[in-house]
């Protein structure tokens, strides 16, 4: 039993001492609920009255938001394919490939999109299947499909971008996943996916305004939820902040090379 | 110095390396210090050295995964760019295969990414199962393959699109002897048919059974390159390693006069024993004990081999095998 305990109690330190220097662990562990207290509890208590969504169906108005959340999640964590590749060795074959470190980046990233996508866009599917929820289709149903599918992409290039300059930076697994963790959140919790921005408190529709994550939802919530643009930023808005985004943080993605120093 | 095999010469070396320098860490230790080299086109070509020489390294330049400090590398005449990769297959030193992906999708995936498809792609992975003794295995996940087999996909996968210049990084570690022989056999072949193999190991039995050239490798420097046979030439028969470690200048010296004895070395600050090559252990041995005697407290005697030539040249043993001490 004492041969026990003492191998129970180096595991124990080993597991805490990494715990100790691992400060993206010890930070997101503390800064996550502390940043839901502060942007969900706002924002059910300031926003989430059943009176600011269309005939009170929170239901319909939460489908955009979910569409939203599968290709957020689907998208990035399939960036953690990255560490799989290095870590089987199979990114060093990519890598002496004749192909740039660049066109191998987005070939991965490709993959990232089409997984985000294709979730994402089943879960349209089925909220246009189901029943319970009132679809509006302001546009007509073809133009709303289509610009929910465009919106879906555009989404996930962006995402895809993110990921990649974050798992290209991040040298473990499991920090980069304490770290999306950290970073999705947030952008879901304040881009209207779950309780409209319009009456929030100036500081949350701030937040609002300079997350990537808001326009996406938005062209979504107006593109099959919404029965006008009210009370949305318009597609005249989403549609090019989210093209440039998408761009920029795809490329950002494509370009990262930081991962090289951590190859074996 | 060297010379080339079967393949023949073409003008330009397959890898030519001039005072290539490189550090993992800014302001740390050189894994490459200034090394050159010209690899002939066609051979066998061993980089011998013990594991932190820089042997790995110099193959991550070659094959483009990292980029040197300083100094130039040629591929066939030409700058490493991308393009070259096309040229240069490799075998990493550990196993690079995604578990889940069968032997025939590991090489299509390969394949593709050298730009093969349709029959220009089937022809040569249809060959190289064949080649490899894969046929029945294609199928099945790479990850179910044994060591041995792994190492033959890999292989495989390294060929498919052709190169001429074959990167292996320790390619037998792990293996069984039988595998290890017939893997040696598929190289052997392969290089017959024109593939340059620049092959990092530190097995001095293998280097000197199938290389057709050596280059000894020693804290990121060449130290000595020519064929096994140049590299070998003056050793006597037997070497004999001792330890005496308060062994005192006069004894040495007697050690070096006695009858049928060559090159004495050591010790060094690396390596503390001294190795003296001799013409008969059988009969040095006697005249060993009776000479100095009171010093030695073990010896080890074995048939002189790249490793005695290796020790001569860089003063430091490629593996550290213990001599038993009394």
């Amino acid at each position: 039993m004492s041969g026990a305990l003492l191998a129970w109690g180096a595991l124990l330190r080993r597991d805490l001492r990494e715990f100790s220097r691992s400060r993206s662990q010890l930070g997101s562990s503390l800064l996550l609920p502390l940043m839901l207290l502060a942007i969900l509890g706002t924002g059910v208590s300031s926003g989430l009255d059943p009176q600011k969504v269309r005939d009170s169906d929170y239901t319909s108005y939460l489908a955009p938001g979910l569409i939203a959340m599968t290709a957020l999640f689907s998208s990035t964590f399939a960036g953690a394919s990255f560490y799989q590749d290095r870590d089987s060795g199979i990114l060093k074959v990519l890598l002496t490939s004749p192909h740039s470190q660049r066109s191998i980046m987005f070939g991965k990233a490709l993959g990232s999109v089409a997984i985000g996508s294709i979730q994402a866009t089943i879960v349209l599917l089925l909220a246009i299947a189901l029943p319970t929820i009132d679809l509006q289709w302001q546009y007509g149903v073809a133009q709303g499909v289509l610009l929910a599918v465009g919106a879906v992409l555009l989404m996930n290039v962006m995402l895809a971008g993110i990921a990649q300059a974050f798992a290209s930076r991040i040298a473990t697994m499991h920090g980069f996943h304490l770290l999306m963790n950290l970073v999705l959140f947030p952008l879901l919790f304040f881009s209207g996916a779950f309780f409209p921005l319009v009456d929030l408190p100036w500081w949350l529709r701030l937040l609002g305004a300079v997350n990537p994550v808001t326009y996406p939802v938005d062209l979504l919530h107006l593109a099959i939820y919404a029965e006008s643009g009210s009370g949305y930023y318009g597609l005249a808005i989403d549609l090019p902040v989210l093209a440039v985004l998408a761009v920029l943080m795809f490329a950002l993605g494509v370009r990262s090379g930081a991962f090289r120093r951590n190859l074996r | 110095m060297s010379s080339s095999p079967s393949a023949g010469h073409v003008a330009a070396p397959a890898v030519s390396a001039e005072g290539l320098v490189f550090a993992y860490a800014e302001g740390g230790p050189r894994a490459l210090d200034g090394l050159t080299l010209a690899v002939p086109a066609g051979s066998r070509f061993a980089l011998l050295g013990p594991n932190g020489a820089g042997k790995s390294t110099l193959l991550s330049m070659v094959n483009g995964l990292r980029t040197p400090e300083a100094g130039a590398l040629r591929l066939f005449g030409a700058g490493p760019d991308v393009a070259a990769r096309r040229q240069v297959g490799v075998v990493f030193q550990e196993s690079c295969l995604d578990p889940a992906m069968t032997v025939r999708e590991t090489l299509v995936m390969q394949g593709r990414l050298f730009g093969l498809r349709g029959d220009r792609l089937s022809t040569p992975i249809a060959a190289v199962l064949a080649t490899m003794g894969l046929e029945d295995r294609a199928d099945q996940p790479s990850g179910q393959l044994s060591g041995g087999l792994k190492r033959r996909l890999e292989l495989a996968r390294a060929m498919l699109h052709e190169p001429r210049l074959l990167l292996l990084d320790e390619p037998t570690v792990g293996l069984d002897p039988d595998s290890r022989r017939r893997l040696w056999d598929h190289l052997i072949e392969i290089n017959r048919q024109g593939t340059t193999l620049l092959i990092a190991t530190n097995d001095v039995a293998e280097a000197d059974h199938f290389a057709t050239d050596v280059a000894f490798i020693k804290h990121g420097v060449v130290v000595a390159q020519g064929t096994p046979e140049e590299l070998k030439r003056g050793l006597k028969r037997d070497a004999v390693w001792m330890a005496a470690p308060d062994l005192p200048a006069e004894a040495i010296a007697a050690i070096a006069a006695l009858p049928g004895v060559g090159a004495v070395s050591g010790p060094f600050p690396e390596e503390p024993h001294l190795h003296v090559m001799v013409d008969d252990a059988m009969g040095f041995v006697p005249a060993l004990f009776h000479t100095a005697g009171q010093y030695v407290r073990g010896i080890r005697i074995e048939r002189s081999t790249l490793e005695d030539a290796y020790f001569e040249k860089a003063g430091s043993r490629l593996v550290r095998e213990p001599v038993a001490e009394r």
